[in-house]
């Protein structure tokens, strides 16, 4: 358990969620790194997050092997957890069980309080009130396609939430293997957003809706600007949405499963792409590929990462994040148990974190 | 009188994982005529820890395993089976391992 109970403003904390824990990595200028487990031991933490808007909350998506799985807060930087008053809980009788939570991100900067998460089976939970009490977005609950909603290999997943910082009522849900879902009146209605977007596994290579979107990100200047890796392809939106176009280019794969942007060049994306037979590195190294023009042209980023005839290391949907500093840090966590940072932007990697468990998800801030 | 004279009650074992959710008792008592009664009056007086045994939809979770005495109601007649007076209950994580 971690000894800290609070951070030095400046910290960056990067919180890495794993098949047996949570475990914070701290450090103050991006060369050296503390690790320390947090109180959540021997869970399956598919992703954390902290949210500074009203203090300094944690959440983790605890999805227990045994006794259920739960939403989790903790105030004192992980060392204890509460469960909410009111969970992440269909109502009893419910023909649905939560299996289990995808994501959990905070809401607007301004409107301190609300919190979303995604959870399979599909659906999206929102709190006003911290993440004390949790309820169903019904509007996509009831979504009249429902039940044509089809589950990827990690199941029929809500995974990803964009919150849309310029618009209050314009959000979008990334889904396995539904794809991405627009609203535009606070979630009351969703609409399909995969225009252009490819599912090579269906009979119709471009369905309304069936694509398996991995992850989904928005550039952090031009709302209507999204990134996506999709399990056939990676693409862009310039129109919210209203269609893709694909940015693969001279990729190595069209396979992958995280993307990330550097918030200051937001230009410049990263993604890991793989072999999607074996879901880990294309070739012998290991490498995370870089844009800095949008999709245009990518590089192989791969000093400080490592090759050899037995590296086959994969990335999970939350295994990369970047951090907020310019240059900003990018960080990728394996499901071997390493996690490796940037802070020049990709253009060098050290290994801050082995012998971990199998990583799910990296999540990095900025300690205010 | 003891309005729940009639009721069965039974010591109900938990494992180390749900201790904290009973105030960090290795056993309580509690009174039903099924497994799914006492599993209710569990969550009556421990709230929330019905989610913890059961799904949602009201089935056990796969891998909580109740055993009524010595016999795993699993293959019995699973929340259904009948609870007798003095009965003891296992409440136990399966071992989900290799």
């Amino acid at each position: 358990m971690s000894e800290h109970t609070t951070f030095a403003p400046g910290t960056v904390l990067v919180l890495v969620g794993t098949r047996r824990g949570l475990f914070l990595l701290t450090s103050r200028d991006r060369r050296r790194w503390e690790i320390a487990a947090s109180g959540l031991v021997g869970r399956r933490i598919f992703y954390a997050t902290l949210d500074q808007r009203n203090g300094h909350r944690m959440f983790a998506a605890d999805n227990g092997d045994f006794f259920g799985t739960f939403l989790r807060y903790s105030d004192d930087f992980g060392q204890t957890w509460q469960e909410p008053a009111q969970g992440i809980q269909f109502p009893d009788g419910s023909e649905q069980k939560l299996v289990n939570i995808w994501v959990i991100e905070p809401g607007r900067p301004d409107e301190p309080g609300i919190l979303y998460a995604g959870v399979d089976p599909a659906s999206l939970w929102i709190s006003t009130d911290n993440g004390v009490h949790w309820n169903l977005n019904e509007g996509l609950a009831n979504h009249p396609t429902r039940s044509r909603w089809e589950p990827g290999a990690g199941g029929l997943c809500l995974h990803t939430i964009v919150v849309d910082p310029t618009n209050p009522a314009r959000m979008w849900v990334g889904i396995s293997a539904v794809g991405c879902l627009r609203t535009g009146d606070g979630g009351r209605s969703w609409v399909f957003a995969n225009k252009n977007v490819r599912a090579d596994f269906l009979p119709m290579q471009y369905p309304e809706f069936g694509q398996c979107l991995h992850r989904m990100i928005q550039h952090p200047a031009q709302p209507d600007v999204l990134y996506q890796q999709n399990h056939c392809g990676i693409y862009k939106s310039i129109n919210a949405g209203d269609d893709w176009i694909d940015i693969q280019h001279n990729l190595p794969s069209e396979f992958g499963f995280p993307i990330a942007l550097d918030t200051h060049n937001p230009d410049t994306v990263f993604v890991v792409v793989e072999n999607p037979e074996g879901r880990n590195n294309v070739g012998e190294h290991f490498a995370v590929y870089r844009t800095m023009d949008g999709g245009e042209r990518w590089q192989p980023l791969t000093e400080g990462l490592p090759s050899g005839p037995a590296v086959r290391l994969g990335v999970l949907r939350h295994g990369m994040c970047t951090d907020t500093l310019d240059p900003c840090g990018v960080y990728v966590g394996t499901n071997t148990g390493q996690v490796f940072a940037s802070r020049d932007r990709g253009d060098s990697w050290n290994l801050v974190a082995d012998f971990l468990p199998p990583v799910y998800s990296v999540k990095a801030i900025l300690i205010e | 009188m003891d309005s729940q004279a009639a009721i069965p009650h039974a010591l109900v074992i938990l494992p180390h994982a749900l201790r904290e959710k009973v105030g960090n008792q290795a056993s309580v008592r509690v009174y039903g005529h099924t497994v799914r009664e006492i599993v209710a009056a569990l969550d009556q007086e421990y709230p929330g820890l019905r989610f913890n045994l059961c799904h949602e939809t009201g089935e056990l979770r796969p891998y909580v395993n109740i055993f009524l005495d010595r016999e795993n109601t699993r293959y019995l007649q699973g929340l259904d089976t009948a609870v007798r007076d003095g009965a003891t209950i296992h409440i136990l994580q399966s071992v989900a391992g290799g």
